[in-house]
């Protein structure tokens, strides 16, 4: 070890020390000794702050709830406690003074924030959490806790990439921060981070999981979480540093409780089908405008190759693709038990759960999931040791078809033959067409263990200095593999099984993490000063081998590589990406009235060239709480609570590949005479570093009448520079790019505005409604020399970086009944990039929810809305051309026909009018491709009964019903306004459940 | 000792004493930087080591020939020049998906945004970065002798002429690239021919100084001398400098003492063909050529491409080419004629067939037209005959030069078809595009001579403008 640390030190040592000498320390002072046990319902409470009002003088009580305080008669002593109620006490006559806290259930105080290093009250928190508790989870049938996130929190935006089970979502907190660095948010699950990067490879997964997402995240069953906070601002990220940019989720898992053991059984079964269909032609719609468009064509005869016209094909014949290949009914069943149980020393949990959900393609395709989940926590009786154990293990296993038939749904005409022929096989109509069911014969599988693991050991070493570490363990397994057996093809063709092929996926990603972390609280003047300081070492290694193995004796055997007479292995890749830090928090909590919270990280990854490892992040957030004071208090007492709080500081983004700063060849795997070939792996650059976002908030919270309307406003700030991007380069450099630090600014600013009103709160009825709203706004700031960069097609200084630059359709010319476009440049020809200047933002204007929970009795309803204005892909997007052999949605009905139509669609062509042709695919890439998809979603509703006790001696027992994405109100015409382009859109689901717990 | 304890109690109990602790456990929580220090990954090599050994700078060479074979340029798949340009001219027709960018080739309706265009000329650049970070790569080693880098580096610059070459041929002016540095390769503007062909006579003449007379590995799948003679004799005659043309072909033709003329058209394509100049070898064992699988047809309607009826027309009967090169697939109603140069569509025990990039036929041809131009009609009609005797036909009836520079380009037709283009460069190169294709592709502009600039690649560096014209 060389000493190279010490310098990180200089600053809160000698602020330590400065501190520690100037400061006179309460034991110190003359006045006698007041002393007595804190208790609560169940007995000593330790770690009570205890402030004589007025005075430095501050101690906490101890873990058999004893203190000591120096306190005259004439002073009131305050006792403080999150979650309890805060009492203030004349002291008097008497050294004694015992005293019993009351839980405080109404109090914002109650709610105790996990803020990831440090834990806060919700009404002294400084910094911008949102969070969702297990009452919102569990009401909702999904398999991925992301999905159960959406809609519900303000300035977090979830997207589902694919209906098809065990696919990923995109999450974006505020905003996309980086032009091409990752903008996904760090996840923590139970302290350890965790890579939600998918293992899956492009070459396997990427027919049939969009975007080969394999989500990680899969394997947290949502009815173990007990809570998921996310952090948005500088104030709350800070302390993550370089990896905080994009927000940073905290998933926390369930525990054990004191008490009684008790075991609860859940079981949920449920359908599942697709939201919404296209609006098709029909046959004879079809055929129509097959005929139109051979007639414009100049046709007389139909050719060869028209089987849908020619008379090959029948032309009486009509399937509803849709129906047939992805209208299917997918059933879904989740059970669930789950032990818990302690004693005041230790309390353990344990759930055990299966879930498990068909498809909605035809054949025998499904995904199953087995989760295991373990929490033990344990203390001392003296309370100093403290010990807490989670782990989380899955293992599921997806089965799905070799390829998603969303396209083909859409894409086959109406009277294209019958799959099946008289005996029952796949019919080929003697090869005029490629049966869509072929592509079933093959199959994509992949099966995937992953633990998290996490150990943390706490030891109070004298009254006020706690010190702790937590060690942490991630394991993720995918095995994946898709086969391509010889029955995919047209059988005419003569194909044996020794043209089947299989292309398998084996990766393997495991961490550790090991962070020590001392805390300090020390009572100072009429406040609280606690400092918290640790450090973290991260490891994560990567191993990912990717192979292919074709021309097998038998299909049976496709799956024994050692059978194929020919393999390849595409990439055998080993990373290795380290990461060290200190980090660190100051907070000061001044009469309860005004906080000031310093966080700070120093950070290092080994993603970055030896002379760009390390930068620092550190943020202030500030909170007064204006309504305890008494000109509020006197003037305003319909206001039950107000805060005003505000921070201002940066985090960064590693989320670039590894060893981009190295030169190096990797292999290909490729033999050319023998000599397996190398090739350069990329451009590289050993100068790039972080990229960095500086954050700015300022919030409002208030509530009125005892807390029964609360209202929150946001307004946040934030510009990310030093933009860590693969610069696209040209063709001529021999790479697409090359990675480096890119001098420009994106501002992400907005508003988010959170409103809960306990409208009705009767013994009988119960009726609450919140609503959420965002409004984010994106810009790019800066790009000094944009107009000559590799970028100016893509942005607009001033517009979002979410913005396509496209053809602008001035609509279909009444004369020669073809698209017209603008002309931006005069030069008389339509083309890129000159003429793409159209601009159109993809990112959403707002989005929110709104729910409402009624409960009558036993009886509870939630009822949670979805909404969302932003603008998508229609299916003319990169479409085939109206009037070719694919099928095509109502809307082309209103084409032109002859000369002085005004029509919104170009006149059909069978492919062979040169300039239909061209003049469609620039629609494809024009704003006619991009539609309003503004929607409005009953996402969830759950209707839950619970048992009067009476019937079940000593059970308890609920029945439910849940259903998510239940109807979708919205005037976009591309199907679902949330589907991925060729994709499976995301399906509804409608369940229903009983739980038991004796 | 029960004072001790006291006294120590008291101690740990001050809260100076304490936080005196506090602040040296903060000390020790300090890391230290080594701890960043990855090891180096054991999946690849450093750009200094692969040159540093003849083994490693050979598989950096092997990497260009596979991807050469698979994916780019002169492969037989679709995104080669064998099925791209053939259907770009009156070669084939097409079967396959209208979606599929071949598509818009086949009907000329290319745009600047048609991912085959971007790949013809992204993956040859890719290529080229290949050749000049092994020339790069070569001239700095120093672990390696002048001896062992002097075949290498003629190699390389064989590849990055041939690659260039063929980039002019479909794109007009183009950037001639010759170093890896990026700031540099990402700002070039096009040059014109006169600036490309001074470029590629360097780096052939030096190619062809480098390069041994024999080839390197036996087989001949690894340029030698002759190969970049070749390339250069082709050069020439698209340079129409006739004289150059003659010579350089004649001192393959007539002074290598390695090739020999081959009667039978089924040996042609076999891997042993002694005709064979330069040929590409299949990735593995059994494993036989790419265009097979393109151009094979084994079920009807055909599957991707087929022979263009009026192509298949236009030989000569009794044409032995049109019987063994042309296969043909019937079911009682329709034919559809498919280019049969290569057969093995299979695995085969052993590989049966090598993809044929330079071979004698094509040089016989090229003095033929070099000839012709300067008017050598003995000369022109000898070569020429070689060729239409081995296809059983009668010696030419042409005598004039106009007539034999026809006769030969239709010779060129029957003898070259659907090899990496060669059919479309001949009509781009004499002019008869339009006057060819005009009455038979409805979607021909006089224009479409020339592919667009990759509408990406405009918009990357602005230098290349302005686009070709029609676009």
């Amino acid at each position: 070890m060389k000493n190279k640390y010490r310098g990180y030190y200089v600053l809160p040592l000698s602020f330590a020390l400065f501190w520690a000498l100037s400061t006179p320390l309460t034991s110190q002072n003359g006045s006698p000794p007041l002393s007595g046990i804190v208790s609560d319902a169940k007995g000593p409470l330790g770690g009570v702050n205890i402030i004589v009002k007025n005075s430095a003088r501050g101690t906490q009580s101890d873990l058999d709830g004893h203190y000591e305080i120096a306190a005259q008669r004439s002073d009131t002593v305050v006792f403080s406690y999150l979650g309890y109620k805060t009492q203030e006490i004349a002291v008097g006559r008497g050294s004694i003074l015992n005293i019993t806290m009351q839980p405080d259930a109404t109090a914002l105080d109650a709610v105790v924030i996990n803020a990831g290093y440090y834990k806060v009250s919700d009404k002294e928190k400084t910094g911008s959490i949102s969070r969702i508790t297990a009452k919102e989870i569990e009401n909702q049938p999904v398999q991925n806790p992301l999905a159960a996130m959406q809609g519900r929190m303000p300035g977090i935006h979830i997207t589902q990439n694919s209906g098809v089970p065990g696919s990923g979502f995109e999450v974006r907190i505020r905003g996309k921060n980086s032009i091409a660095a990752g903008n996904n948010p760090l996840y923590v699950v139970d302290g350890v981070p965790y890579t939600i990067n998918t293992l899956g490879a492009t070459t396997v997964a990427s027919s049939i999981i969009a975007l080969s997402d394999i989500n990680p995240l899969n394997s947290l069953d949502p009815n173990n979480i007990e809570s998921i906070e996310v952090l948005k601002d500088a104030d709350a990220t800070a302390i993550y540093g370089s990896r905080g940019a994009n927000g940073v989720v905290l998933i926390t898992t369930k525990s054990g409780k004191n008490g009684d053991t008790k075991l609860t059984v859940r079981a949920l079964s449920g359908l599942a089908s697709i939201t919404r269909k296209l609006d098709l032609l029909n046959t004879e719609q079809y055929l129509a405008m097959r005929r139109e468009a051979f007639a414009n064509d100049g046709y007389t005869e139909y050719p060869v190759t028209a089987y849908d016209l020619n008379g090959t094909w029948q032309t009486n014949r009509y399937t509803d693709w849709q129906e047939e290949l992805i209208g299917g009914t997918a059933y879904t069943n989740n059970v669930q038990a789950t032990l818990t149980g302690g004693n005041a020393q230790t309390s353990f949990l344990l759930s055990g759960g299966y879930y498990k959900e068909t498809t909605v393609f035809p054949g025998d395709f499904k995904y199953g999931k087995g989760t295991v989940h373990a929490k033990m926590d344990h203390s001392s009786p003296n309370e100093k040791l403290k010990v807490s154990f989670s782990a989380n293990y899955a293992a599921d296993k997806n089965e799905l078809p070799g390829a998603d038939l969303s396209l083909q749904a859409k894409n086959l005409p109406p009277n294209a033959p019958a799959l099946y022929d008289s005996e029952g096989n796949l019919n080929w109509e003697n090869g005029t067409w490629e049966n869509p069911l072929a592509i079933l014969n093959g199959e994509y599988t992949n099966s995937t263990n992953s633990l998290i693991a996490n150990t943390v050991l706490s030891y109070k070493l004298f009254e006020r200095l706690q010190l702790q570490t937590s060690l942490g363990y991630t394991d993720n397994r995918l095995e994946e593999d898709r086969t391509s057996p010889n029955t995919i093809y047209n059988p005419d063709w003569g194909l044996d099984s020794g043209f089947s092929s299989i292309y398998l996926n084996s990766a393997h990603r495991s961490s550790w993490i090991v962070e020590p972390q001392i805390n300090w609280e020390q009572p100072l003047g009429q406040g609280l000063l606690k400092i918290l300081a640790g450090a973290t070492f991260q490891q994560q290694t990567a191993d990912i081998l990717t192979k292919f193995g074709s021309g097998f004796p038998s299909n049976n055997l496709i799956h024994n590589l050692g059978a194929a007479s020919y393999i390849l292995a595409f990439a055998d890749r080993h990373t290795d990406y380290r990461y060290e830090a200190i980090y660190g928090r100051v907070n000061y909590n001044w009469k309860e009235k005004y906080i000031l919270n310093l966080t700070g990280r120093h950070d290092g990854s080994s993603r970055f060239g030896p002379d760009n490892r390390f930068a620092n992040f550190a943020a202030v957030g500030v909170a007064w709480l204006y309504s305890d004071e008494p000109f509020v208090k006197n003037n305003l007492p319909f206001l039950s609570f107000g805060k005003l709080r505000g921070s201002y500081g940066s985090s960064g983004n590693d989320q670039i590949g590894d060893y981009g700063y190295l030169d190096t060849y990797s292999t290909t795997g490729v033999p050319y005479n023998g000599n397996i070939g190398i090739s350069p792996t990329q451009l590289y650059n050993p100068n790039y570093g972080w990229e960095i976002n500086e954050k700015f908030e300022i919030g409002l919270e208030t509530a009125f009448f005892k807390n029964r309307l609360q209202l929150n406003a946001n307004y946040y700030d934030n510009r990310s520079s030093n933009q860590l991007t693969g610069i696209p380069l040209p063709g001529t450099t021999g790479f697409g790019n090359i990675q480096a630090n890119l001098n420009a600014t994106v501002q992400n600013y907005g508003w988010e505005f959170s409103l809960v009103s306990n409208n009705l709160n009767s013994e009988v009825f119960k009726w609450t409604t919140s609503f959420n709203i965002s409004l984010p706004k994106n810009k790019l700031l800066e790009f000094p020399n944009l107009e000559q960069s590799t970028y100016r097609n893509s942005y607009v200084i001033g517009e979002p970086i979410t913005i396509r630059k496209v053809y602008h359709v001035l609509g279909v010319n009444p004369e020669t009944g073809i698209f017209e476009f603008e002309d931006y440049n005069n030069d008389g020809v339509i083309s890129a990039p000159d003429d793409k200047q159209m601009v159109v933002d993809m990112a959403p204007k707002y989005y929110g929810g709104l729910e409402n929970v009624l409960s009558y009795k036993n009886l509870r309803l939630d009822i949670f809305f979805q909404f969302n204005k932003q603008k998508a892909s229609n299916n003319f997007f990169y479409g085939n051309t109206p009037g070719t052999m694919a099928n095509q949605t109502t809307e082309v009905l209103d084409r032109w026909q002859q000369p002085g139509d005004e029509a919104t669609m170009q006149m059909f062509t069978s492919g062979d009018n040169p300039e239909a042709v061209l003049a469609f695919s620039h629609y494809g890439e024009s704003d006619g491709s991009i539609s309003d998809a503004p929607f409005v979603r009953l996402k969830n509703v759950a209707l839950t009964y619970t048992l009067p006790e009476s019937v079940l001696k000593g059970m308890d027992c609920r029945v439910y019903m849940q259903g998510q994405n239940v109807f979708t109100i919205t005037k976009f015409n591309g199907g679902d306004p949330e589907r991925v382009s060729g994709f499976l859109p995301p399906l509804r689901q409608v369940a229903m459940g009983v739980e038991l717990s004796l | 000792m029960k004072r001790l304890q006291l006294i120590r109690n008291r101690l740990l109990n001050t809260p100076k004493i304490q936080f005196v602790g506090f602040v040296i456990l903060l000390v020790l929580l300090g890391g230290c930087e080594d701890f960043l220090e990855v090891e180096f990954p054991e999946d690849r090599l450093t750009g200094t080591v692969v040159f540093n050994n003849e083994a490693t700078a050979n598989a950096a060479l092997a990497d260009i020939y596979n991807k050469l074979r698979d994916n780019t340029l002169l492969t037989g798949t679709n995104q080669g020049l064998s099925v791209l340009m053939g259907l770009y001219s009156d070669e084939l027709d097409y079967y396959g998906s209208p979606g599929n960018a071949a598509y818009n080739f086949y009907n000329h309706t290319v745009i600047p945004s048609n991912s085959a265009v971007a790949s013809l000329w992204n993956d040859s650049y890719n290529v080229i970065y290949s050749a000049n970070a092994i020339i790069e790569g070569l001239e700095k080693s120093k672990e390696l002798t002048q001896e062992q880098k002097e075949p290498l580096l003629g190699e390389a610059l064989f590849l990055r002429a041939m690659v260039h070459f063929h980039l002019y041929t479909l794109f007009g002016d183009i950037p001639y690239i010759t170093t890896t540095d990026y700031k540099v390769n990402s700002a070039v503007h096009r040059m014109d021919w006169d600036r490309v062909y001074s470029l590629l006579l360097d780096d052939l003449s030096n190619a062809k100084n480098f390069l041994p007379d024999s080839y390197p590995y036996g087989e001949r799948i690894r340029p030698n001398r002759y190969v970049a003679a070749t390339l250069l004799s082709k050069v020439y005659l698209y340079a129409e400098e006739w004289g150059k043309a003659e010579t350089e072909s004649s001192t393959i033709l007539d002074g290598s003492g390695i090739y020999v003329w081959e009667e039978n058209l089924d040996l042609v394509f076999q891997k042993e063909s002694s005709t064979a100049i330069w040929q590409l070898k299949p990735s593995t064992a059994g494993s036989n050529t790419l265009e097979a699988q393109s151009f094979v047809v084994l079920s009807l309607p055909p599957s991707n491409v087929a022979l263009s009826n009026g192509f298949v027309g236009s030989f000569e009967p009794n044409d032995l080419r049109r019987e063994k090169w042309i296969g043909e697939l019937s079911d009682g109603i329709e034919t559809v004629y498919f280019p049969n140069k290569y057969k093995e569509v299979d695995f085969t025990g052993e590989t049966l067939e090598y993809a044929v990039v330079f071979r004698l036929a094509e040089l016989y041809l090229i003095r033929a037209e070099a000839r012709a131009q300067q008017s050598s009609i003995l000369g022109a009609v000898q070569d020429l005959n070689k060729i239409r005797s081995r296809a059983g036909l009668s010696g030419t009836t042409a005598d004039s030069k106009e007539a034999l520079l026809d006769a030969v380009l239709e010779e060129r037709k029957h003898e070259l078809f659907t090899e990496q283009g060669q059919r479309w460069f001949d009509l781009k190169r004499t002019n008869s595009a339009t006057t060819v294709l005009g009455p038979i592709k409805p979607g021909w502009k006089a224009t479409d001579i020339l592919l667009p600039i990759p509408e990406n690649e405009l918009s990357l560096n602005p230098n290349l403008q302005p686009q070709n014209p029609g676009y």
